[in-house]
Parts: C-alpha cells; structure tokens; sequence
C-alpha cells in the first residue's frame, strides 16, 4: 500500500490498448500527460467537478471532515466509467491523495497510479497574469494541466489591481468577485507552470497589492495561506469547505472594496 | 430616502428626509412583508430593500464614521452574529465575520433573560466563566450548575460572560473594542469584556449607510 508506482508498470498499465479514459488527481508528470496524448486517451481532471452527485455519497469512503477538493475526487471517481487513476502523491500535490489513493485502490476494480511530479522546466503562467475574467481564467488554467505543450498565443500580462493566492477552490462562485485585473498565485499558478512541487513559486506573492489568500478547510496549505497573509501587508486569510456562504462572500467584497479594488 | 439596518431580531431604520433624522428600532417580526426602503444592510437587508450594501461594509464605514482614531478595532455584536473590523493607520487591517452559529449571541442572551426574569444590567460579573464553544452546549452548563445548587442568575450570568469572552477571542484579544450593536445595553456584557470597551450603541450599521450614501458608490434610485 501507498508505493510508488514503478515507470515500467506505468507504461505496462497505460500501454493497454483498452486504455479509453483515465482519471488525473493533481497534476501528473509530463511523460505520463505526454503518453496519453500521444494514445489519444481521454483526460478527465477529477479535482474539478465533473458529476453532479451527493458529496453525502462519499461518507461511505472518506470522513465528511476532509478536504472538499479530495471528496471531489472520490465522488467524480465513484460515479464515472474510468479504465485508470493517476494521482500525484508527492509534495506538489499532498498527503491527502497519498492516502486517497488507498480508499480507491481498496473500493474500485481499475488500476491506481501513484506517481510524485518533481518537474523543473517552467511553461510559464500568462492566464495568471492576464486580464480575463476570473472564472475563465481558472478554466483556463486547470484546462492547460491536460495539454503537453506549451500555450500558442498566450495573453499579455495586465497590470494587477488585486491578488488571489491559493488552490483552485472547489466552488469557482468566489471568483465571480474578484476583478479582471487580479494576478493569481500559490499552487494555482505552479499548476499553469507545470511545476506542482515548485514551493518557491508557491510562496511568491505582491505585496503591492491588496491579496486574498484562500485554501480549503481542511487542506495541510491553511498553514502556508496563514502564515502569507501574517507576511503580507494587505491580505485576507480565507479557508472555505464544499460551497462558500454568504459570510465568506462577503469578507470578500468587503475586503476588495474597503481596500479600494474596483470591479 | 430610508435607510435600513435589517437585523434578524430587530431592524433600524433612518428617514433622510425627515427635517430631524432620527434613528428608530421596530421588531423585525413585525415588519410587513412588502416593505421596501431605499438602501439596507443586515441579515434580511436583501429582502426589503434593492440596493443592498454588505454588513462588514456597513460596519466599516460606521467606523470610519464614528470612531476619530486611525488606529482601532470595532466588534459588531447582533442577535446570531458576530463581526469585527480591524483598522491600522486609517486603512482596512484585518476582518472577521462568524455567521455560522447564531445560537450564542444575542437572541439566546434575550431568551435567557426574559425566561428566568432577570435584567443584566443589574448582575454582578460572577468570577466563573462558563466555556460557551456551542450554545446549545452552552445552556447545558446552566442547567447543570442549577441543578448543583448554584443560583440561577449567577448561572446565567456566567454563560453571558462566557460568550463575551469568546467574543473577545474572536476579535483577537485586543486591548480595547469599540463595541456596536443591541449588546452595548447589556451591562453585564459589556463588562464581562476583559478589555477597555468603548459602546457605540446598536446604529453603527446606519452610520455606514449614511456615509456609503454620501460616498455614493452605488446608484441609488432617487438620487
């Protein structure tokens, strides 16, 4: 239980000409986003949302205290028709997949993949930067952990009038209220980057501009967004569950307006 | 123009056009269903009104309203709620909003004074603190230390002084809270603070509608 999964096995599993659609947790390696492509297996990011179903369901595998992004996976991968799971257990993903890759080895009959993404060669973040609507940017982005290759055409980098730090959270509704101009940062932009495990560009942050720092409840990160928003000048500490209530709504709206952000 | 404080036991209300504005509270129970004002806040602001502005906003220009300092730290206390603003030469520090649980605040501080008959305001702040994480858990404390033989009211009273601490913690323990909301009148609440407390009355929230109408950030319809 909880070993690596060995590249010959990898190959061996994903070399299987029945191989139609396979599950990614975090952001695998490049070589195994690369050997997909190049099979042309459909990629099914199961940290997004994918199947509309009781989060009540996952009870029966996982705590309901757990972290929302990881009761996601295991729901997605409940409810659809997958030949294999690859997750990434290492630093750039965290322990949580580590151990939720046992809960689905244990409960579900395809093979699971454990692999630690320990990728250096930058791709670059430009949806990070650029000014786009917020929810389309984040679309954008996790969209991009899919692709092997580098972003033709990306968009300019704007000016940022505000920062969000953080995960992709569960619930993109908190995005609608951040302005076009926000620059993000944390995990989110190493995952444009492709470099999950880079903690450096994980703690970077603006102090010139008014920040939120957002992680999951219950997600080992609330550490790291803390102790940012302790260090930066202006920011808002956020940790939110499965959906976002109207008090963190509006913590946020507050803390953009009376911070002088305009949408 | 009427501005409106929606709160979920009682609303305030301010008629700008009155020649001499003067606040005033109504039950929110018996409000009509149909009532519309101009601009609102508070937990049931959206419903009676169009222009909605948010309640830690609200809160934070009430502040910057009513508080000559630059420098300071103003907790809202309401009947399900609480929340802080924070402020550090002159400009937004740091904020917090606990919305999650309404069953320590003020509406059961009310419940537990009309049921046992008592006023706060003549309590004495007992020296037992009772740890008030849940309320519910909160008014099993009261029945037991009842049924040990301590004196209602002194049971009572260390209940409110407990939610007052967590208050306080939740603030962040600060040397002194410029304190808003109904709570202001309830001595024995005020008191249980462990800090220097500065009562600013229950129409902080009003205060903010004022000066956001005066800042004009939104289209008011009339205006």
């Amino acid at each position: 239980m909880n070993a690596i999964t060995p590249d010959k096995k990898i190959d061996m599993i994903l070399g299987d000409p029945e191989l139609r659609r396979i599950g990614i947790v975090g952001v695998p390696p490049l070589r195994i986003i690369r050997l997909l492509h190049r099979r042309g297996v459909e990629i099914l990011d199961l940290d997004a949302m994918l199947v509309v179903e009781d989060m009540e369901s996952t009870v029966a595998l996982l705590p309901r205290v757990y972290c929302a992004i990881l009761r996601t996976v295991v729901l997605n991968a409940m409810h659809l028709e997958l030949d294999a799971i690859i997750l990434d257990v290492g630093p750039g993903k965290c322990d949580g997949a580590l151990h939720v890759a046992a809960v689905l080895e244990e409960s579900l009959p395809i093979p699971i993949i454990r692999t630690i993404n320990s990728d250096s060669e930058p791709f670059g973040t430009p949806f990070c930067r650029a000014e786009m609507d917020m929810t389309e940017k984040f679309l954008a982005i996790t969209e991009r952990v899919k692709s092997p290759t580098i972003l033709g055409n990306p968009p300019p980098p704007c000016l940022p009038t505000a920062g969000f730090w953080g995960v992709p959270p569960r619930d993109f509704s908190i995005l609608d209220l951040f302005p076009d101009t926000t620059h993000v940062y944390g995990w989110t932009r190493c995952m444009e980057n492709k470099t999950p495990a880079d903690t450096g560009l994980e703690a970077h942050f603006n102090p010139e501009i008014p920040t939120v720092f957002f992680a999951q409840s219950f997600c080992a990160k609330t550490a790291l967004a803390r102790l940012l928003a302790k260090k930066h000048p202006h920011a808002l500490y956020l940790d939110i569950d499965v959906n976002t209530g109207s008090s963190a709504k509006a913590k946020i709206q507050a803390f953009l307006e009376l911070s002088g952000v305009e949408r | 123009m009427i501005l409106a404080d929606f709160g979920t036991s009682y609303s305030k209300f301010l008629d700008l056009d009155d020649p001499d504005p003067r606040p005033y509270i109504k039950a929110t129970k018996e409000l009509k269903r149909d009532l519309k004002v101009d601009l609102a806040t508070g937990h049931n602001g959206k419903r009676f009104s169009n222009v909605y502005v948010n309640e830690l906003i609200a809160l934070a220009r009430g502040g910057e309203e009513l508080i000559d300092d630059d420098r300071y730290l103003l907790l809202d206390c309401g009947s399900r709620d609480i929340k802080y603003i924070r402020y550090r030469d002159g400009k937004l520090q740091d904020m917090g909003w606990n919305a999650e649980c309404g069953a320590s605040m003020g509406f059961t501080i009310e419940l537990l004074e009309n049921y046992y008959g008592l006023d706060f305001n003549r309590l004495q702040v007992p020296a037992k603190t009772f740890s008030v994480t849940c309320g519910v858990l909160g008014i099993s404390n009261i029945f037991d230390a009842i049924t040990s033989g301590i004196d209602e009211a002194e049971a009572v009273a260390s209940f409110v002084k407990g939610i007052a601490i967590n208050a306080y913690r939740f603030a962040g323990s600060p040397d002194k809270i410029y304190l808003s909301g109904g709570l202001c009148d309830n001595r024995l609440f005020v008191e249980s603070l462990p800090c220097e407390v500065i009562p600013l009355g229950r129409f902080v929230l009003l205060k903010g509608l004022e000066r956001t109408q005066r800042l004009s950030s939104v289209n008011l319809p009339g205006r």
